[in-house]
């Protein structure tokens, strides 16, 4: 344990000089190829120790000690925390960069160009045309981003699918660890925000992470989990129905059961709020002001285009509420009566 | 001189605006791509990308001239304007020619120790650049990748990665053949989606995408490929920086002719130049150039290739490389056409529309294939055959009906020199004790190396050559008295000076039969060959006819019983021709080694160049007697 905090703060402390200290002026092509191992190595420690909360937190403290060591040194110097170390060889690279004391021969040799061979990243600590290799990567994404946006080719973009599978995996971790479901809840919390501020991007994530085909029971565990987590965050299904794209929820429909029955109270809770204004002649909600009786409508479509089965029974029920409602057919008066004449059209 | 100092100025003068011109066309182009990404602006930096490389390059070239930053940054002041503009779009940054070179400004730009504040700012600017390049997190979800602990640049390969199969996947399920006639495919995506790939054609990553544009192009007919991705693949090609597996390099070649042609040429190239070159070695060539496999999966291609051969054998027929090449390309390519799945396979004869089946099958059958005491018939029947279609071409005698026969007669020459292991099995056959049938071996030989009697004297080279042979054969048989270095002198001076008022009979020829002799003749004399050699100095063509002999007999169309002795007589003559390397370019012939390669490569350029097809057909042979008006 001595040895791993010596290591760590030495990490730290390094990071600290490639960002800040004029040092870096003769620093080598081996001297940076070594300060990536170093970085590479911490980030085997966050992965091996993060959900380690003794070990972790020992780490902290050393960190948190080396962080004030450092202020005297570097008056402007970012603190790092543990989570940090997670992506230490960015934050490296990050501090390179941005260091003018950086030599031209070091920025010559990270954009080095002449190495067209393909590189795995992960385990090749050459640093030779590293930087060339990630300019290429986000522009090739870039490129072909804007071909698959334009020719509509799968339902969530390639970025969502990778997100939400990485998700799922680090799921699928956290619960063969230990089965407290708490800790999965907790974990889904940090990563997702808790569903706060639930951006578009998220619910694309959340989505593609629930689409995901690997047929395992891993997998189906692990859904469950997320699907439970996302029904209690009501606000964020919510956001997510509103937002998501038509061939997303039919997909997540005709996925899950669960979702389907939670989709269908959404669309029920909505119609219920709605209001019929006599000036614009139109059912309208305060609560949700984009969403239109069409919306509404056409969301119960989808619904039904996913599960035809399902079509009947709520049918029905809207009919015993037009029925509650007085059961007139004139429009106006029974938002369900009103929506059941569109759904029949 | 006050004379000139003006003449100088307007030059300069001009020259500088036609710089400014450039730069402000270049850094409107700049501008209009980074507004908007609709298809039209992609399809124009697609087909601006090389150009722009090339301007580039002599920006490049400009600033490297001159003597600091703060100089260029006065002379170019739009320089700055257009690098930055180009460095923010990523159809720029995606490709490997136009980010290399668009770095290469930026380090020409950096100062190592800038003088002054416009060459910091210089240097601030770049290293912002860079830093953005490298590290910038984009509009990326940045809280969840944090909290999923997944660094940058692994997500954006995972993301790549996964861009390229969901496409792949689009694409190869675009166009199911299990549709029925009614359903439509979806393949007009194919030509938006190769557009966009312009700028990848180089990157390894992209491959897979690439691999499937190619062919799904080559299985349907409404997937069209852009012209600026076939342009930009073979300029990858060309500069060998692409990255693709097999089966998609012959999908390229179906595509793009240039790019088969190309590859042909450098095979072509690579070989026939390299005087050095082993049979070995060669077929190593031809086999890992792929394009033996293409051909037989392709009739196509072959037909392409084909043709090239036979306009080289038009134009340099007496090289002896280039026979050689031709011939083992083939032997390779009838081996793959024989190994082809039944779904793939075409009959040869499609393969060979000018020559007719009764000629193609038995050319085309191997040695290996029929038991080896069938080959005296064949090489009877082969060799009757092709005296047939010389008498009736030279039957035929002006008008228009002897065009066609002189080029029945080319034809069945060509595919003679493609299935040439016939000749080497007729060589065989004649250093052996056996008697028979040896004038239609002989007429074969002959006209393998003498095709006509229109400038190559065939009839009067039979006649040399049948002389030889029972040379050779009184020679090798004397073996109580085996000869002396006097009695191959006239072996020797056939070979090295021969008269002069008569055309030569082909070196090879000569040489040829004495290495069969050597290998094969029962119990003759061991020494012939390697007085011989020592005699002409010929040593390299022995070697590598000797090369080329062991390269057949190892392929297995030896009878069991004698491979052994065969092969180690073989090791012996390479034993002791080795000795002779000390002898090498000081032996005494040398005077007529030279005069003898000099014929060999007067069919060639002069130069040593590479030589293609159209260049070969400005080389005007005197005498050469397939130059008729029916060809050019």
């Amino acid at each position: 344990m001595e040895s791993v905090l010596k290591n760590v703060s030495s990490s730290v402390e390094l990071l600290a000089v490639a960002a800040h200290s004029s040092v870096v002026e003769h620093w080598q092509e081996q001297t940076v190829s070594r300060a990536f191992q170093w970085a590479s190595y911490c980030e085997h420690l966050h992965s091996r120790f993060h959900s380690n909360p003794t070990v972790r937190g020992t780490i902290e403290k050393q960190i948190q000690q080396t962080n004030q060591h450092l202020l005297s040194a570097f008056p402007g110097c970012t603190q790092v925390c543990f989570s940090d170390l997670s992506r230490l060889r960015h934050l490296l690279l990050q501090g390179l960069l941005t260091n003018p004391k950086l030599p031209l021969s070091i920025m010559k040799t990270l954009f080095d160009s002449k190495h067209p061979a393909e590189r795995t990243y992960s385990e090749n600590q050459d640093v030779h045309g590293l930087c060339n290799y990630i300019v290429r990567c986000k522009s090739a994404c870039k490129v072909l981003r804007l071909l698959t946006d334009s020719l509509a080719v799968g339902a969530v973009g390639a970025d969502a699918e990778v997100l939400g599978e990485t998700l799922m995996e680090r799921l699928e971790a956290v619960m063969s660890q230990s089965g407290d479901l708490c800790k999965a809840e907790h974990f889904l919390d940090s990563v997702l925000q808790g569903g706060e501020g639930a951006t578009p991007h998220l619910c694309v994530v959340i989505s593609a992470a629930l689409l995901t085909r690997k047929k395992s029971a891993a997998e189906t565990a692990s859904h469950a989990v997320l699907l439970d987590w996302l029904l209690k965050r009501h606000s964020t299904l919510k956001h997510m129905v509103t937002e998501a794209p038509t061939a997303l929820i039919t997909d997540l429909v005709k996925r899950h059961l669960k979702f389907r029955d939670a989709y269908c109270n959404v669309l029920k809770e909505w119609a219920s709020d709605m209001e019929y204004s006599l000036s614009e002649g139109e059912w309208t909600t305060q609560t949700n002001p984009t969403l239109t009786f069409q919306n509404l409508t056409q969301h119960f479509l989808t619904l039904f285009e996913a599960c035809p089965s399902v079509r009947a029974e709520v049918e029905k029920e809207l009919n015993i509420l037009k029925k509650s409602d007085g059961d007139f057919e004139v429009g106006g008066l029974s938002v369900w009566g009103d929506l059941l004449s569109a759904l029949n059209q | 001189m006050s004379q000139l100092k003006p003449e100088i100025q307007t030059q300069r003068m001009t020259e500088t605006l036609q710089d400014v011109k450039k730069i402000q066309f270049w850094l409107d182009k700049a501008v209009a791509w980074s507004q908007n990404k609709s298809p039209d602006t992609l399809r124009d930096i697609s087909r601006h990308l090389r150009k722009l490389c090339a301007y580039l390059q002599q920006l490049l070239i400009h600033v490297n001239s001159l003597s600091s930053t703060t100089e260029a940054m006065e002379k170019l002041p739009f320089m700055g304007q257009l690098l930055g503009r180009l460095c923010w779009n990523f159809h720029v940054t995606a490709n490997d020619t136009s980010r290399e070179v668009l770095f290469q400004c930026l380090w020409a730009l950096y100062s190592e120790h800038p003088s002054n504040a416009v060459e910091r700012k210089a240097n601030q600017w770049i290293q912002n650049v860079l830093c953005h390049f490298a590290t910038e997190e984009g509009d990326g979800p940045q809280a969840v990748m944090k909290g999923l602990f997944l660094p940058l640049h692994e997500y954006y390969l995972k993301v790549l990665g996964k861009s390229v199969s969901l496409l792949q996947e689009e694409i190869v399920k675009s166009c199911s053949s299990l549709g029925g006639i009614n359903s439509r495919c979806s393949c007009d995506k194919i030509l938006a989606t190769s557009e966009a790939c312009v700028p990848l054609v180089t990157c390894g990553d992209a491959a897979p995408l690439i691999g499937a544009l190619l062919q799904r192009a080559e299985t349907c007919v409404q997937a069209v490929l852009s012209e600026d991705f076939l342009h930009a693949l073979n300029t990858a090609y060309s500069s060998k920086c692409l990255v693709l597996e097999e089966q998609s390099v012959v999908s390229l070649w179906c595509h793009s002719l240039s790019t088969l042609e190309e590859a042909v040429l450098s095979l072509l190239e690579s070989v026939v130049t390299n005087t050095a070159t082993t049979p070995q070695k060669m077929l190593e060539k031809v086999s890992q150039s792929l394009l033996p496999k293409a051909c037989a999966q392709n009739c196509s291609i072959f037909l392409v290739v084909n043709d090239i051969f036979r306009s080289t054998m038009k134009h340099a027929e007496g090289n002896e490389n280039m026979k050689s090449l031709i011939q083992l390309f083939s032997l390779c390519f009838l081996k793959e056409h024989a190994q082809l799945q039944t779904q793939m396979y075409l009959p040869l004869k499609y393969f060979f529309p000018q020559t007719s089946q009764s000629l193609l099958i038995p050319m085309s059958t191997l040695p290996s294939e029929m038991p080896q005491e069938a080959w005296r018939l064949h090489l009877n029947w082969l060799s009757s055959s092709l005296q047939r279609l010389t008498e009736e071409e030279e039957k035929g005698d002006g008008g228009s009906g002897s065009h066609r026969g002189l080029h029945k007669v080319f034809e069945a020459w060509f595919l003679l020199v493609q299935c040439s292991h016939w000749v080497q099995v007729a060589l065989q056959l004649l250093s052996t004790n056996d008697l028979r049938d040896c004038s239609a071996l002989l007429w074969l030989l002959t006209f393998y190396h003498h095709p006509t009697n229109r400038g190559h004297h065939r009839t009067m080279q039979l006649v040399r050559s049948q002389k030889l042979w029972k040379h050779l054969h009184s020679l090798f048989l004397n073996l109580a008295h085996p000869p002396s270095v006097d009695q191959l002198q006239p072996l020797i001076t056939l070979l090295t000076s021969p008269p002069p008022q008569q055309p030569p009979l082909a070196p090879t020829l000569i040489l040829s039969l004495l290495v069969n002799f050597a290998v094969f003749f029962q119990s003759g004399p061991t020494h012939i060959l390697q007085m011989v050699v020592d005699g002409s100095g010929l040593l390299q063509e022995v070697v590598c006819v000797l090369s080329s002999l062991e390269l057949r007999l190892s392929e297995g169309s030896c009878r069991e019983s004698d491979t052994n002795r065969v092969h180690i007589r073989i090791k012996e003559l390479q034993k002791s021709l080795d000795t002779c390397v000390q002898y090498g370019p000081w032996s005494p012939a040398v005077n007529q080694t030279h005069s003898l390669t000099h014929t060999v490569k007067r069919f060639e350029n002069d130069e040593g160049v590479r030589t293609s097809p159209k260049q070969l057909t400005g080389l005007r042979l005197c005498g050469n007697p397939w130059q008729c008006d029916f060809y050019h």
